[in-house]
């Protein structure tokens, strides 16, 4: 994998008024132990209705109204090794 | 759902609850604030023959439950004819377990209401259906009309818009509260009526 600052960044819009704080930090912290710096950012988003959501680039990986539920983090892990090129 | 009396009681009563919240308790204040409640209303609760027992199940954190749980407690405030009790979800999850929304959902708040003896007379969750079908539409048209939005289809994930368009929605969702609060209350009210005035 690149050691170079990455490309991809990473949104991750939770339910604010859901307390859906936890499952967005535990997903954050994931990610940065994970990439390190090989991802641009990683933006998250306080927002409402019920949603988590988890873009990577311009893919939605994860939606709570499509999908249900959090996502795993290995299945967004997995969406940015992806992208990134293996 | 089967609740005992016992149980029932072991919920926090309204104004206990309110004291315990942690967050939020002054956007709870302010909704409860700007309440209306019916002279027909009114009279309809202080004039039940038998009391209610309404069981709510919440969150401080949670939007729907800070919106839509202030009219229960000043109902209750207005009469002697309805007994409350808080519970909190993450806490009974027995409680919150047996009123699933779509059976799939810990959507809150539940407000269960209970004749008085304890014969489950109906119950409500999160927000009144007519509430939620007029903000699918009142978001549909944020999303036709608003120059951040043009283009992009409606139902797209908030992940999936500019910071731009967010904007928008987020502004959409504060002006549809503004503008539905009363209806909303209205709503809640009638469902629960409706609840007691079909039980036998």
């Amino acid at each position: 994998m690149n050691e170079s600052a990455g490309s991809i960044k990473v949104r991750i819009v939770y339910c604010a008024s859901c307390g859906y704080e936890g499952p967005a930090l535990d997903l954050a912290r994931d990610l940065l132990l994970t990439f390190r710096y090989n991802l641009a950012a990683i933006e998250l988003i306080p927002w409402q209705d019920g949603t988590f959501d988890v873009a990577v680039g311009p893919l939605l990986v994860h939606s709570m109204l499509r999908d249900g539920g959090f996502p795993v983090s290995a299945t967004i892990i997995a969406a940015v090794r992806a992208q990134l090129g293996g | 759902m089967s609740v005992s009396y016992e149980r029932f009681q072991q919920g926090m009563t309204f104004a206990a609850y309110r004291a315990q919240m942690t967050r939020n308790q002054d956007r709870f204040d302010e909704n409860t604030r700007l309440l209306h409640i019916a002279d027909d209303d009114r009279e309809f609760f202080r004039s039940l023959p038998q009391p209610v027992r309404v069981l709510v199940i919440t969150e401080d954190w949670c939007g729907d439950a800070i919106n839509n749980l202030p009219i229960i407690g000043r109902l209750a405030e207005d009469n002697n004819r309805m007994d409350v009790r808080v519970f909190l979800r993450d806490q009974n999850p027995d409680l919150i377990n047996a009123y699933l929304k779509d059976g799939l959902h810990q959507s809150i708040p539940v407000f269960v209401v209970f004749d008085s003896d304890m014969h489950e007379l109906g119950h409500f969750i999160e927000r009144p259906a007519r509430i939620t079908a007029q903000m699918d539409v009142f978001v549909a048209n944020v999303f036709a009309t608003d120059p951040a939005l043009a283009g992009v289809a409606p139902g797209t994930s908030p992940a999936q818009l500019s910071e731009e368009a967010r904007m928008a929605l987020g502004r959409g969702f504060g002006q549809f509260r503004a503008e539905t609060r009363a209806l909303s209350d209205a709503e809640i009210v009638r469902e629960i009526r409706a609840m007691i005035a079909g039980s036998p």
